[in-house]
């Protein structure tokens, strides 16, 4: 597509925030209109960014599970484990990757309550590797826009 | 906005039975709250053979907001506090009956003049002023806190329980929330809300008023730096006075994107102005603990905001923006009050 997306939704959010908003009345729809040129900013950074942080992310997690696995007793949560892991992108779609994040993260929580449960050295590492995956996902999503 | 012009003055009319050609004028709708619709207007009627003309500003429950709170709550703390050292606009009219509005809805008077905005209070004429709407900010904070919620009349109207009970009545119902709205899932909020259930915090020793969402951008300010009134009483109960002080510290309300609380002064000086207002200690272990609670709530509520935009209940910008922006900044802030950010 041309115009390039990023430079498209870069010229409509600033037309929307600098040259429509501050002509519209009443006061709640400037501020609409000025808080969707702000929304299309974000959502031009998200666009850039989308299908690379889903596929790294996601493979980041099925590597962690693959490992936890290893230690993990709870047949069950073990078998969920090696089975996430074992998985692979089927679509390159954000949607389709979105659908494989979802079931990844939520596979993530389960395996975070189930360590904090446990007290073995292994227990601690997955604990570990865990927060350090969270930090790092929160990075990917940050937005220049950020307040904090 | 002239059919609600006319719906607003025959209401008017049926709660002044006095008054004579009562009408509504310059109805502008504006962004004051996200969970109530907000509107601004003029009321003129004749009474007692003068006529008199009031600024006023109408709340009214949309289909769908970023928090569904209690309209009658937020308006008995208006009343409660109307008139004392905690400055609020005068509460008028409570109105449950549909048949008015569409909604249920409350009236209000509007205070003139003054900013609200919390990217205003970063620049000129309002930043040299920081250090006195700093101290005015957290000294009502204080008062809030030290204000006695059965003389105020408000033990009937906010729900009375066990203090020891504070902190998981209101961790109960933002988890229940997140459950019922998480649109993906929430692996940070999720090891915040185990972290809090298995050490809660120390009880306080009676209930307080907790406003529920006290910070900057919900009072209006002058030119000179005074606060002239504290706005959105829509999360308003009665609690631990320590969960509205780590509310007001939140990270993401660090507008000047640096280490000022409110974008106003250090974490430290809110905490001595507000422990010399209110008489009490914010005891470091209760605060750790309402300041990880901050960012359950604010997931929460910015989680709940973008399931409404997405099942189009509301399709308000401000909520699809303020899921997408503040989202991950409370996630920031959450990983920063687990000690997880280096």
């Amino acid at each position: 597509m041309k115009p390039d997306v990023s430079k498209l939704l870069e010229i409509v959010a600033s037309k929307l925030l600098f040259e429509i908003a501050p002509n519209v009345q009443p006061s709640y729809r400037r501020s609409s209109v000025g808080l969707t040129g702000m929304l299309l900013g974000m959502v031009r950074e998200e666009f850039e960014r989308a299908c690379a942080r889903r596929v790294e992310e996601n493979g980041v997690l099925r590597a962690l599970f693959a490992r936890a696995a290893k230690s993990v007793a709870d047949t069950d949560l073990r078998r969920r484990l090696d089975s996430a892991a074992a998985g692979a992108e089927g679509s390159l779609l954000v949607s389709d990757l979105d659908k494989s994040n979802d079931a990844l993260r939520a596979l993530s929580i389960d395996l975070h309550a189930h360590v904090e449960e446990q007290d073995a050295p292994w227990a601690r590492a997955v604990d570990a590797e865990i927060w350090r995956e969270l930090v790092a996902s929160t990075e990917r999503r940050r937005f220049a826009l950020a307040p904090f | 906005m002239q059919e609600l012009a006319e719906r607003i003055a025959a209401y008017a009319a049926h709660r002044m039975p006095q008054a004579t050609d009562v009408a509504a004028s310059h109805v502008d709708r504006i962004h004051g709250g996200a969970s109530r619709e907000t509107y601004r207007f003029r009321l003129r009627h004749r009474e007692a053979g003068r006529e008199v003309e009031r600024r006023l500003i109408l709340r009214r429950d949309p289909p769908g907001s970023l928090i569904e709170t209690d309209r009658a709550a937020e308006f008995a703390a208006y009343r409660a506090f109307h008139g004392s050292a905690v400055p609020v606009p005068e509460a008028l009219w409570l109105e449950s009956d549909s048949r008015w509005l569409d909604h249920p809805f409350f009236v209000m008077e509007e205070l003139v003049g003054f900013e609200a905005s919390p990217q205003a209070i970063l620049a000129p004429p309002y930043l040299q002023h920081h250090e006195r709407l700093a101290r005015e900010k957290w000294s009502i904070l204080g008062a809030i806190a030290a204000a006695d919620p059965e003389k105020l009349g408000l033990a009937g109207a906010l729900e009375v329980i066990d203090p020891a009970d504070a902190w998981r009545r209101e961790l109960d119902h933002w988890t229940a929330v997140i459950d019922e709205d998480e649109l993906a899932p929430q692996p940070i909020a999720r090891a915040a809300i185990r972290r809090l259930r298995r050490a809660p915090p120390p009880p306080p020793r009676r209930l307080h008023v907790v406003h529920g969402d006290f910070r900057t951008g919900n009072f209006l300010y002058d030119a000179e730096g005074a606060i002239r009134g504290i706005l959105d009483w829509e999360m308003a109960h009665l609690g631990d006075p320590v969960e509205d002080l780590a509310w007001s510290l939140n990270r993401v309300w660090c507008w000047g994107r640096d280490e000022r609380v409110g974008g106003l002064t250090t974490k430290q000086n809110a905490i001595r102005i507000w422990e010399q207002a209110s008489g009490l200690r914010a005891d470091p272990e209760a605060l750790r603990w309402w300041e990880l609670f901050s960012s359950v709530k604010g997931l929460a509520i910015w989680i709940s905001g973008g399931h409404e935009y997405q099942e189009g209940t509301n399709k308000d910008p401000v909520l699809a923006f303020s899921s997408i922006w503040l989202t991950n900044a409370q996630d920031r802030a959450a990983l920063e009050a687990m000690g997880k950010l280096s």
